[in-house]
Parts: structure tokens; sequence; C-alpha cells
């Protein structure tokens, strides 16, 4: 092989780089499809258990049962909706600033709408040392709740997470304004976040969490039972919730 | 050294680097993928490549830096084949793209280990092969030097 200064088939290596950019391409399909229909293949041949009417407790497959012994958490009230005598207790464990968090709220409110008083749905704070302002956002929350607005502001929460939660982003400003937007007295508000009460209801939710062994967030567990992260979803969650609320009634029936 | 076997040696190691910049490149477009996707990933404590992944300094102006690292690796892949077929123009380029590669590994291992406090190693295999990019190179010139 003697002075080669030009390439042998100027046309190859395009062709091997095309070749490879087609590649890349099929390659991150691949990624992104694994990583999507994990979860829907696992609750797409779940049937709807509209006439359950078995009397033991329905657990779907992968839930685990809640320890006893963990400490109750903060006190129930403002994070409460539904019948606090309702057969089938929903409790999530939540991180502000988790984006599959931000994801599951719309899912909790759908079903907190559609079951109304046949649930007792409780909120749980857990916010994630590695979130920088997930535990100020549960304060403003718990804050918030100190003036009857728990609710609308976890939503203004949730719906601007990627505002607040953004780098560089100015939280104390931003939070102020949702709490503007819903209505809340500025200077109590900051009183109260500034004051103990909200976090020590947020310490509380956290030592049960804890004790439950809740270690990623959310988790949500249906009368006591942890429900895979991939059932928090409107139909399985429904499943799983018609499946209690049959078991329940099936059990006064019995004991009529 | 004769124009013919400095040729041969910049085919073996343009070829060699072509290969290294494809493993950096698959890496690269899984990172890209669990970058936007990492949303459906339920938020842990334990820390890893959630927390690298998900910091504030995983974005460039909007753009995951993982996206802009494949981007680079393809380039390098694009360069590296370009000089295994002899273009001697591509492979200056490839060690230039290689160094500031190198330059913006390092930063980001920094980043990780003071700043962020936390090492994903999806990100330290991509370390790992743009190193041996730019140790490709630097042998390539020491050996053409002699």
């Amino acid at each position: 092989m003697q002075n080669q200064p030009e390439p042998k088939n100027s046309s190859t290596p395009i062709i091997i780089i095309l070749v490879a950019l087609v590649a890349v391409g099929a390659l991150a399909w691949y990624f992104y499809s694994s990583s999507r229909t994990e979860p829907v293949a696992k609750t797409a041949a779940t049937p709807a258990a509209n006439g359950n009417r078995t009397t033991t407790t329905p657990a779907p497959a992968g839930t685990s049962a809640q320890p006893v012994n963990a400490p109750s958490g903060a006190p129930l009230g403002v994070n409460m909706t539904g019948s606090p005598t309702a057969t089938v207790t929903l409790e999530e464990f939540a991180d502000y600033q988790c984006g599959a968090c931000a994801i599951a709220h719309p899912v909790m409110r759908d079903i907190k709408g559609i079951y109304g008083d046949r649930i007792k749905f409780v909120f749980r704070n857990f916010p994630l040392p590695m979130h920088n302002n997930a535990y100020n956002a549960a304060v403003a929350v718990e804050a918030a709740g100190f003036q009857g607005k728990y609710w609308a502001m976890q939503d203004q929460i949730f719906t601007n997470q990627a505002a607040w939660a953004a780098p560089g982003a100015d939280f104390a400003r931003l939070i102020a304004e949702y709490a503007a937007k819903i209505g809340l007295d500025p200077a109590k508000f900051q009183n109260d976040m500034d004051g103990r009460p909200a976090k020590d209801r947020i310490d509380a939710d956290l030592a049960r969490g804890k004790g439950l062994g809740v270690s990623s967030t959310p988790t949500l567990y249906v009368n006591g039972q942890m429900v895979p992260y991939q059932e928090l979803r409107v139909d399985s969650l429904r499943r799983i919730i018609d499946g209690e609320l049959a078991a329940a009634s099936g059990a006064t029936n019995t004991a009529k | 050294m004769t124009a013919g076997s400095d040729n041969d040696q910049m085919t073996k190691m343009g070829t060699a680097a072509s290969f290294v910049a494809l493993i950096g490149l698959a890496d690269a477009v899984y990172l890209t993928v669990s970058h936007y996707t990492s949303a459906r990933v339920p938020c842990s404590i334990i820390e890893g490549c959630e927390k690298v992944l998900t910091s504030p300094y995983a974005e460039f102006a909007g753009i995951p830096l993982a996206a802009l690292g494949a981007a680079a690796y393809f380039a390098a892949f694009s360069l590296a084949i370009l000089a295994a077929f002899g273009n001697r123009t591509m492979w200056k380029l490839f060690g230039i793209h290689t160094t500031l590669m190198f330059l913006f590994t390092g930063w980001l291992i920094y980043l990780q280990a003071v700043v962020i406090g936390a090492f994903c190693q999806f990100c330290l295999i991509s370390a790992a092969t743009t190193a041996i990019l730019f140790l490709l190179f630097i042998v390539s010139r020491l050996i053409a030097r002699k």
C-alpha cells in the first residue's frame, strides 16, 4: 500500500454513518417503548371486579400489608376527604417535588370525585431529602390548611410543580402568588409557614411513612394494602376499590 | 514513517474510535430516553441515577445533557469513520472534538462528586468512553510523531 491520500470509496463512510443514524433511532424507540409498555401490559388483562361478592379481602398480586405498629401520623382533619366512617380507606404518601406524584395527582382527584363519601382519602406528606423544596412545599400546603384551603393549595403546588421546582426559581415569590390566587390571608399564611404546627404535621406523617416502610413516592395504601406503582391509574384503582367495597358490603350482609 | 503506514495507523485508530463512540452513543441515547420518561418512575429514597438525571445540572438551556452527549458521540462516530476511510482532516477534527468532550466530562464528574453528591453508573460509562476516545487520539498523535 503506497501513498493513498484519497479514500478508496468516498460513499462507504457516508453509508455507514447513515446506517448508524437509523440504528440510533431504532435504539431510542426500543428504550422508549420498553419503558412504557411494562406498566400497561401488567394491568391490561385485569377484568373489572364488579360482581365480586367474596367476603375475603381481595388482595391484588404484588400488594403488601401495612405493619400495624407504625406511628399514626398527623391527626386526621384537613388532610382527609370523603367519609371518616367509609369502609375503604386510601392513604397516599407523596412528595410535592416528585414528578411521579404530580402525575398521580389528577388520578387521585378523579378517584375522589368518583367515590365521594364511599371512601376515606388521607394524604400523607413524604418529602424526600434529595428534593430541595419538597419539604417547604409541604409546609405551604399545611399552612394553607389552617385557612381551610389545603386541597386548593395542593392543586396549585402539584399543577405548578414545573415552575417552582425549576432550577433558579424564586420559590418564596411563587408560593406567595399561589396563596394569593386561592385567597389566603397573606400575613397569617406567612406566619403559619414560619411556625411549628405545620412542620409538626409533616414530621408526624414522615414518621408514619418510615414506620410503614415507605421507600418511594407516590405510595398508596388501600385498606392497608400497598398498591403497586403500576396500578396507580384510574381503571386499576377502580377495580381495587370496587373489590374492597364489595367485600365490605358482603361482610355486612353476612353479619345481618 | 511513510504516509502509507500512517494511513494504516489512522484506519485502525479510526475504526477503534468509531466502535467506542458507538458504545457511548448507545449509553447517551439510553440516558436521553430515561431523562424524558423518568417522570414515570416513582421517586425513591435511594439516591442514584434518579437524583443525577433530575438534578438542575441535567439540562443545559432546556436541552438534556444526555441528548447533547448523544449528538457529541454521533459527531465523534462520524468523524472517526471518515478518518478510518483515510480523511486526515476529519481525524484532526475528531481530536479537537474529543478533547472538548473530555474536558466537559471532567466538569460533569466534578458536579456528580462535589455538587450533587451522587454518581449515576450510566453517566460514568459515558465518562469512560469519552476518556478512551481521547486516549485513542493522543496515542495516535504519539505514534505519528515517532
